[in-house]
């Protein structure tokens, strides 16, 4: 088996734990957490294609830096949400989050 | 042999230091024990670009990841601090249905990647040099470098406009 498909592999379970953090845990900043994780284990995926497919360098390693960026951009506007609503509910856990519900 | 360059061993070793760290953000029930083990997983994860010889993307994870976002997390962690006493369960409801659902995506998804074609494949990983990205970037990718800009712009107005006081309707 080719080296590429091992990093793949990691970067599947590594997604697959945050996306099993996304779903249960409640503390909202935890899941903001986990969606870190899956963006990492994404993006090490697409460094591994990118350094051993044959053709087209750096192009992957480009895209990586920008999800990279996005995701500094994201976990910004996230948290500030999060506050927001602290501020308003005085809780973080996603449960009590039920404004909508009337 | 996992791996590029280097031992095979490197990479389990790599590829254990990620899970486990990611595995406690998920586990932990204190939330800053939960922030110190991601920031760990990121650092393994940028010694994993390292051992990819992707040396660019590994400086930026620890600057970015490492650096930049885990204080903005520690940050939130500390602003919202709460004393709710011990609760009793920190996973909610849905765990029963999450958990077997991530092994299934997980099984399905490698067997996928095993089986699947993804292209000519070379043997061990090649690094693009600092000027042939740089060229890309400010070349074919200036677009979408440009967009980037525009969009952390608009991420930092829209964080300062959301975590901003209420101010008084007079």
């Amino acid at each position: 088996m080719n080296a590429l498909y091992w990093w793949l592999l990691l970067a599947v379970m590594l997604f697959c734990i945050g996306a099993f953090g996304v779903l249960a845990r409640r503390n909202v900043i935890v899941v903001v957490m986990c969606l870190e994780l899956m963006l990492n284990a994404v993006n090490i995926a697409l460094v591994a294609i990118a350094q051993f497919r044959v053709g087209a360098p750096g192009a992957g390693t480009l895209f990586s830096l920008f999800i990279i960026t996005l995701a500094a951009a994201e976990v910004t506007v996230g948290l500030a949400i999060v506050i927001a609503n602290y501020r308003n509910k005085r809780t973080v856990q996603a449960d009590q989050y039920d404004q909508l519900k009337g | 042999m996992p791996g590029g360059d280097f031992h095979p061993w490197i990479f389990f070793i790599l590829a254990f230091w990620i899970l486990v760290c990611g595995l406690g953000v998920v586990a932990f029930k204190k939330v800053m024990y939960s922030a110190v083990s991601m920031v760990f997983c990121f650092l393994g994860v940028a010694f994993a670009y390292a051992a990819l010889s992707a040396p660019l993307v590994a400086v930026v994870q620890v600057l970015v990841y490492v650096g930049a976002i885990s204080i903005v997390v520690i940050f939130a962690i500390m602003l919202t601090e709460v004393q709710e006493g011990a609760r009793d369960q920190f996973f909610n409801r849905q765990t029963i249905f999450a958990a077997p659902l991530a092994i299934a995506v997980a099984a399905v998804v490698s067997v996928v990647i095993v089986s699947a074609d993804i292209g000519r494949i070379g043997d061990t990983a090649r690094t693009p040099s600092l000027h042939q990205l740089s060229a890309l970037l400010f070349n074919r990718y200036v677009f979408p470098f440009e967009l980037i800009s525009l969009v952390l712009v608009a991420a930092m107005i829209g964080a300062i406009v959301l975590a901003r006081k209420e101010e008084e309707k007079s």
